[in-house]
């Protein structure tokens, strides 16, 4: 019969390379109409990087994500980057975009302080303009002033910044030291059905808790952690690379390397736990690789919730968790352990 | 080879069937009819927002991908671009004594082959340079390639690699983790030890911590070989121009070090080098180095045209990184109301033939392994052995899902052991604001009790079964 | 050779290719709709899916010469010059494509399974993804974006049928 059960998992993982350095360089050029372009060295590979790293800039020039074209991933335009590794493409790409944003907005600044009458230290960019903090009445249009800072005064608002996160190297003998600049956290708790007679494990529901310090696009947030969960119930269920005796892969295509398909997708309900990292850009981290870390450990703590069984070698097939509940209904008191 | 049996071949077989419209008089060149789509200019008004930071903004790029519109690799080609495969040596651990490659390079519509020989520096890696792009003196995991073709199709370079000859002399292997630590094991690269990398970390006094827990607990774990499963495969094209400048479009996701490889290994300056990272077609950290790129820019540089390579689903598998297998023992000590007060863990990964990113996985699977807990007393010593198997490498989380589904395992196992429940006992031993790390890093902006109760609120856990 | 004529995307199409072309081979390579993707070459991951005749079909599966005299629809003949299909646009709105490689089958086996029933539980969309693997999204938000579309289509058709 169909036993359910459920089991909790959290972790902690760290944003960016252990102690190595790991840079991003990035240029932004304000249009003459306050639109802009943000060049970067990073490759979109799916996970939404560029528009993220789009509304950061945005954010920076107090313009819409909509006004940001962002050229990427050609060596001969772009600059440094360390690339989409390591889930520090919002946090270390980010911080770079926002200090270039930062530097190119100075100089609107710059440009529009004498027209407002103020110093440059009370303009703030926010709704498209620049404009005197506290008044917001007392402004210009960003693109007023970015053909300013162009035609007029010879000075184009353009900004260039690189950051790496800080590190201290380990010590080699206790591992003392600062190898991150910050970390995630998260909790996945599982909802599963085993079959007793079968082995055969369902997972009915997931919900995650994940932090990722501020959202910046809340919506691919979430796509991250489902996509990550999926990953995680292929890592816990069903996909192993197996070798025959003399090193050769037995199952190098999708037909007997099983993943998960929609039909393995449980109800998955998100949240994002508040959060805000003053190291990020706008008090973001990441979330990238850790919605994958805690899905198993939470998936296999149901099924020893479900049947009593400790999976102790992934995945949990149903002959692996058919042959330990078997062995515990025998009464052996040994375990199946690692291979 | 001559260049008119090219031109022939061509005429022959190769796409000179072009299609033609019906009706449409057959003199005119072929064209293919418009794709239809809107060219939009609505913009959700949600991307026209200020502030931008926290709007559910849309992605301009999934607007291309629902239309069919990105171009991927293999979506795009250039007049008179070639097709090129690679010969996989299909033994784990061999001493390469010949190739020829004569009665390929024969063969109609074959345009170049190239071997490991031809690599002016044949290894890269990024901790260390130890992976030969293409296997040269020795094989060292069945997915090694030994030989590459370039043709007019990928027909003819499939069949081209059949009658690349490799002569190899069987050498011992070895592909259990375990045994590559033993000091008798095989050494896949000739070192005195299969071990490549060690992390230590050390706080506290262990072993005082054990003596004074109430409870000790103990357990091994172990997981296995994933591979990413990116459903676009590695693709490139290479195009080396009469300049000496050589232009890669690649899958690859982090181009400006993808470009120090290639400078590396064709010893080539950089700014002859433009590495284009197009859309990656899902990369979850198998497409971090460079694989078939430096021998696709050499056959480019033999041929004088552009060369395009695209993995099978099977070297997908066999050729490219996977996720590490790690052997975990826990052995925690906690007080009877459930406060961990020691862990000693150690980790043993399954590097296979090249250390790729293990390094770095290493240091985060050692540092992780604790657990996001405050431990007083901690001793993880983590190593990384070579063996004769497909390499692995980054795969998203570098060895912290392993570690996590070891250390959550434990504490559930903990946990029933002292009857109390899994929540609580997460909630007592929880980093949290300002608790120190394994490393004795001083942690902020942590969130890890905050994300248990969230969890634990939303599941309905306090209220029971369901 | 063998001679192929075929409709794709509503148009005639004429081809004449080696007897082994597959239909993904002809659409991608001969009649330059790359949208159709090749992601395993042996109908596992379902990035190839195109409808034939109604039907979701994986193309790297079917010979060129199989779709003589049939009707194709690839991911290229869904939009108009007017607007995106549903389904396009509400993949867009959800999010519910991350690299995208896998979108073109995905979205089309969508479009297969909204043509038979418009009203579709999540099970029978789960059942319709069943063979387009994805690896970057969990799936989650493509089955809600192919609620969102069902039920477009159902408020356009009843307008249409409404007196």
């Amino acid at each position: 019969m169909k036993r359910r059960g459920r089991g909790i998992a959290c972790m902690w993982y760290p944003i960016g390379f252990t102690v190595a350095a790991n840079p991003s360089a990035a240029t932004v050029k304000v249009n003459e109409d306050g639109t802009a372009t943000v060049l970067t060295g990073t490759v979109e590979t799916g996970q939404g990087a560029l528009t993220v790293l789009s509304q950061i800039a945005a954010e920076e020039l107090g313009i819409a994500m909509d006004d940001i074209h962002i050229v990427s991933g050609d060596t001969d335009v772009a600059p440094m980057d360390t690339g989409a590794i390591a889930s520090r493409t919002t946090y270390v790409t980010g911080n770079a975009i926002r200090l270039a944003a930062e530097k190119a907005k100075l100089i609107l600044f710059d440009v529009a302080a004498p027209v407002l009458g103020v110093k440059p230290s009370q303009l703030e960019a926010r709704d498209r303009k620049i404009q005197v903090k506290n008044y917001p009445q007392r402004c210009l249009g960003i693109g007023e002033v970015a053909h300013r800072a162009q035609v007029v005064m010879g000075e184009p608002a353009i900004g260039s910044a690189s950051w790496n996160p800080p590190t201290v190297a380990m010590d080699p003998e206790t591992g003392q030291g600062k190898p991150f600049s910050t970390y995630v956290y998260a909790t996945q708790v599982a909802e599963v059905d085993v079959d007793d007679e079968t082995g055969e494990v369902e997972v009915l529901r997931i919900v995650a808790a994940h932090d990722c310090g501020t959202a910046i696009n809340p919506m691919l947030v979430e796509g991250q952690i489902e996509g990550g969960i999926s990953m995680g119930i292929g890592f816990a269920l069903q996909e192993e690379m197996l070798f025959d005796k003399d090193g050769r892969h037995v199952n190098p295509n999708l037909t007997n390397y099983i993943m998960p398909t929609s039909l393995d997708m449980p109800e998955i309900e998100v949240d994002i736990v508040p959060s805000f990292d003053p190291t990020g850009p706008f008090g973001a981290k990441g979330v990238g690789e850790p919605t994958a870390v805690p899905t198993a450990a939470a998936i296999l703590n149901a099924v020893h919730d479900a049947v009593g069984v400790r999976i102790t070698s992934l995945p949990a097939t149903a002959e692996k968790v058919l042959a330990a509940i078997k062995a515990k209904r025998e009464g052996a008191t040994k375990k199946l352990t690692a291979v | 080879m001559p260049d008119t049996f090219e031109t022939k071949k061509q005429e022959k077989t190769v796409v000179t069937d072009v299609p033609r419209e019906a009706g449409v008089d057959l003199r005119l060149p072929a064209v293919v009819p418009a794709v239809p789509y809107p060219i939009e200019t609505l913009v959700p008004q949600v991307n026209q927002q200020t502030p931008a930071v926290g709007q559910r903004v849309t992605r301009p790029d999934g607007r291309m991908h629902g239309l069919g519109q990105t171009k991927y690799i293999d979506d795009m080609s250039f007049p008179g671009m070639l097709h090129a495969k690679i010969k996989r040596a299909g033994i784990a651990s061999a001493r390469i004594v010949r190739i020829d490659t004569s009665a390929a390079e024969a063969m109609p519509g074959v345009m170049a082959v190239v071997t490991g020989r031809d690599i002016p520096v044949n290894s890269f890696g990024p901790s260390y340079q130890d992976q030969p792009v293409l296997a040269d003196e020795r094989v060292f995991h069945a997915g090694d390639g030994v030989a590459a073709v370039a043709a007019l199709t990928e027909q003819i370079a499939l069949d081209a690699l059949e009658k690349v000859k490799v002569e190899y002399e069987p050498l011992p292997a070895v592909f259990d983790p375990v045994e590559a630590l033993q000091e008798s094991s095989h050494k896949v690269h000739g070192t005195d030890t299969n071990v490549y990398a060690k992390k230590t970390i050390r706080k506290g006094d262990v072993e005082r911590g054990f003596a004074q827990a109430d409870h000790v607990f103990e357990n091994r774990f172990s997981t296995q070989m994933v591979e990413h499963v990116s459903l676009e495969p590695h693709a490139a094209i290479a195009d080396w121009d009469a300049n000496g400048r050589v232009t890669i479009w690649c899958t690859i996701g982090r181009i400006t070090l993808a470009r120090g490889d290639m400078a590396r290994t064709l010893k080539h300056p950089m700014s002859r080098i433009r590495m284009v990272g197009t859309v990656v077609g899902g990369n979850f950290g198998g497409k971090n180095e460079i694989t078939q790129e430096p021998v696709l820019a050499l056959l480019s540089k033999k041929t004088g045209r552009p060369v395009k390579g695209v993995y099978s689903r099977g070297e997908e598998f066999t050729s490219t990184t996977t996720r590490h297998p790690i052997i975990m023992d826990y052995k925690t000590g906690v007080t009877k109301d459930g406060k961990i007060i020691a862990r000693k863990v150690r980790l043993v990964l399954d590097g296979g033939a090249y250390c790729s990113w293990s390094e770095t996985t290493l240091g985060k699977a050692a540092i992780l392994s604790a657990g996001p807990y405050n431990i007083e007393n901690l001793d993880v010593e983590a190593y990384v052995v070579y063996t004769n198997k497909t390499m692995t490498g980054a795969m998203r989380g570098f060895g912290a899902p392993q570690v996590c589904f070891a250390y959550e395992s434990h504490m559930d196992d903990i946990a029933k052991a002292l009857g109390i429940d899994p929540l609580e006992i997460r909630l007592r031993n929880a980093f949290g604001e300002g608790s120190a790390s394994p490393t004795g890093q001083v942690l902020h902006s942590v969130v890890v009790k905050e994300s248990l109760l969230k969890a634990a609120e939303r599941f309905g856990w306090k209220e029971g079964r369901s | 050779m063998t001679d192929v004529v075929l409709r794709v995307n509503g148009r005639e199409r004429k081809a004449s290719v080696p007897p082994e072309t597959t239909l993904l081979q002809l659409l991608r390579e001969h009649l330059g709709l790359t949208g159709s993707k090749l992601g395993c070459d042996v109908g596992d991951c379902g990035a190839c899916t195109v409808i034939v005749d109604g039907k979701a079909v994986n193309s790297c599966l079917m010979l060129a010469g199989q779709v003589d005299g049939r009707e194709v629809l690839t991911i290229e003949g869904l939009a108009t010059r007017d607007r995106l299909h549903p389904i396009q646009r509400a993949f867009e709105e959800r999010a519910s494509l991350q690299c995208g490689f896998c979108g073109p089958g995905s979205i089309m086996s969508a479009k297969a399974l909204l043509d038979e029933n418009l009203d579709p539980t999540p099970q029978e969309i789960r059942d319709a993804l069943a063979g387009n693997l994805c690896r970057c999204t969990g799936y989650t938000k493509m089955i809600e974006a192919i609620q969102d579309a069902a039920r477009e289509l159902r408020t356009e058709k009843s307008a249409r049928t409404a007196p």
